[in-house]
């Protein structure tokens, strides 16, 4: 590499400018895109090829799965069918302590097996159950912070987005982190249910429902609870890709559950589309500034740098780099949307998952669960901003009420990086070949690497 | 679809009212964009499925994702619509907020330079490599991004001709608010 000035000087000065215009307010992927601009100037590499890094970002196959995933979520928020889904979760959950705040959770449980987007769960349950959750006497930073809390669930319990973008970035299998997501994804539910249980609001106490109300529930909300089995069915038979499975959901929503429950709808289609193109081409623009980054990163040999200091430290233990690893990305997701991070990091991440020889499905949910957790952690917790904007709080507010909640977080990435035997469970069950299992030449089963 | 569904009427001081007409044009791209790719991989499904596939079909997926997204970066730059770290900017006020704002829109406007001279320079050395199995050349993908760094050009002069006569202050703007004004 001909280059004059050092390396660790142009890794430096690109992660200054594209903070330092990011937080004056220059949108994400320009912020990005400029730093590597001014990073190529003092390289031997052409402006063209930099520029061309830009398209080159979004040129995956991979990747179309997230527009169909947001679509999803646009049409199940905009047809208004997920309150089919919040009358469930209230015959479940509903007559327990805190009652509404249950809802909450499980209803962000469901509504995650349909959608990868966090922020359509945090649209979905602010203008639905938050109403009336301040009515019962919640306080609105506690709606807040558990909304926001419950709605990082959507990453987790597959379809997630920010999985298909780690398998699409690190190819890795994106039916592996699908399956692997499940295990924190449901700790995180569970233990949001016992925070709230124990030490939420206590709200108004229902009566348990009757079982024929909890049949009337379930009978009335089974046309959009089928999109999961369709999703996952599809991928795990082998009949969809990640995509195809998303496309499948979005033909069903479209061609079954609108006609059948919100046929009104039906003539503001072609404005959920719409929405739907501008809302999907959002991350895809920071994609495109965080490949440009990535690359420009990976030639300057940063995962080296940045490898070399963990194993400083780390040694090779992969449990030892992983906890690292979820240190340093619990500082990048307070500052870096979670998409560019997971682009601008991989090759990083590449470097120490060869360096620690750890499964590559484990490390992705490691880091996804991580991710999540920035969601609601300042300055820049997206799904927080969002919730307490939405719920009309301050944001500090909502922040001091989110603060018990950070340890269900933290233990559940603990959990994620101490029992890979549980979070990866349930892809060996079925999906064995995601996670680097093989057919036992011998017979039947699969041999599965330690 | 009128005009006013799905034009956005947020920071009105910051633009032309003749360019409305251009916002809805490519919104509605964005939407034949995902509409279309959700069609070809629905077709691609149904023809492998009967044993007739059409490999073309990928190319057409892939060509509706990349000018979706890459349409979708400039109609979202006029929008304010863009995922934003923070925006120290719309604290401040008077000249500073001009200063801050000027350099931010500078800075957007040197990127999409940037795009539409190398993006032009790539699109002209695509029609050297073709995409498989149609032989298409590749320079009709790469052509989506000068065509975005045009638009985004545009779209960061009239904000700021605009502010310059208007002032930028307005609405905060908000990375989380997708309005539509129904």
């Amino acid at each position: 590499m001909s280059t004059t000035v050092e390396p660790g000087l142009i890794v430096f000065l690109m992660a200054f400018l594209f903070l330092f215009l990011g937080y004056l307010g220059v949108p994400v992927p320009f912020a990005l895109a400029s730093g590597v601009f001014v990073a190529t100037t003092l390289t031997p590499i052409s402006m063209q090829s930099m520029v061309g890094q830009l398209f080159n970002g979004l040129d995956s196959e991979a990747l179309l799965a997230v527009p169909f995933f947001l679509l999803v979520g646009e049409l199940m928020t905009s047809a208004d069918v997920t309150r089919r889904m919040i009358v469930l979760a209230q015959t479940l959950v509903g007559h327990l302590r805190g009652g509404l705040a249950q809802v909450v959770t499980v209803f962000s449980m469901f509504f995650a097996g349909i959608s990868g987007s966090s922020t359509a769960d945090v649209a979905v349950l602010t203008k639905t159950i938050a109403p009336e959750m301040d009515r019962e006497g919640y306080d609105l930073p506690f709606i807040a912070a558990l909304i926001a809390s419950a709605a990082t669930i959507a990453n987790l319990i597959p379809p997630s987005i920010m999985a298909v973008v780690y398998g699409a970035t690190g190819s890795v299998s994106i039916a592996g982190l699908f399956l692997g997501g499940v295990a924190p994804g449901v700790f995180i539910g569970i233990g949001l249910m016992i925070f709230s249980f124990l030490f939420g609001p206590v709200g108004v106490r229902r009566a348990r429902s009757s079982f024929g109300e909890f049949t009337e529930a379930t009978k009335r909300a089974a046309l959009p609870l089928i999109i999961p089995i369709i999703i996952m069915g599809g991928i795990l038979t082998g009949w969809f890709t990640p995509t195809e499975a998303g496309m499948a959901a979005v033909a069903y929503i479209v061609l079954v559950v609108i006609p059948l429950l919100r046929p009104d709808h039906i003539k503001h289609l072609p404005r959920d589309f719409v929405h739907a193109g501008l809302l999907y081409s959002i991350p895809m623009a920071a994609v495109a500034g965080a490949s440009a980054f990535g690359w420009m990163l990976a030639y300057l040999r940063g995962p080296d740098v940045v490898a070399g200091w963990i194993q400083h430290y780390a040694g090779t233990d992969g449990r030892t780099i992983m906890l690292l690893l979820a240190a340093l990305f619990v500082i990048v997701g307070d500052f870096v949307d979670a998409v560019p991070a997971i682009i601008i990091f991989m090759p990083i991440l590449l470097r120490l998952q060869e360096l620690g020889n750890i499964n590559s499905v484990h490390l992705g949910v490691v880091i996804v669960t991580t991710l999540a957790f920035g969601l609601i952690t300042p300055p820049y917790g997206l799904t927080l901003l969002m919730a307490s904007k939405f719920c009309n709080v301050p944001f500090s507010k909502a922040l001091v009420r989110s603060l018990p909640l950070y340890v269900v977080f933290l233990s559940a990435i603990l959990f994620t990086i101490f029992f890979p035997e549980i979070v990866l469970w349930l892809p060996k069950m079925l999906l064995p070949e995601s996670v680097g299992c093989f057919k036992n030449p011998a017979g039947t089963g699969y041999i599965c690497p330690q | 679809m009128s005009n006013a569904s799905i034009v956005l009427q947020r920071d009105r001081h910051l633009k032309w009212r003749a360019f409305d007409p251009l916002e809805w044009l490519l919104m509605v791209l964005c939407g034949i964009a995902i509409g279309g790719f959700s069609l070809s991989v629905l077709c691609d499904i149904v023809t492998r499925t009967i044993r007739h596939p059409w490999l073309w079909l990928q190319e057409a997926t892939s060509i509706f994702f990349v000018y979706g997204s890459f349409i979708g970066m400039a109609v979202a730059t006029r929008r304010a619509d863009h995922l934003y770290l923070s925006a120290i900017t719309d604290s401040l006020s008077g000249t500073k907020r001009t200063l801050a704002e000027t350099f931010n829109r500078l800075v957007v406007l040197a990127c999409g330079l940037l795009m539409v001279t190398f993006g032009y320079t790539n699109f002209l050395h695509g029609f050297g490599s073709f995409r498989m199995p149609s032989l298409t050349p590749l320079a009709w993908w790469y052509l989506c991004v000068p065509v975005s760094g045009f638009f985004i050009c545009l779209f960061v002069v009239e904000q700021l001709v605009n502010g310059w006569r208007n002032g930028f202050e307005g609405q905060p703007r908000s990375e989380t608010e997708k309005e539509f004004t129904i």
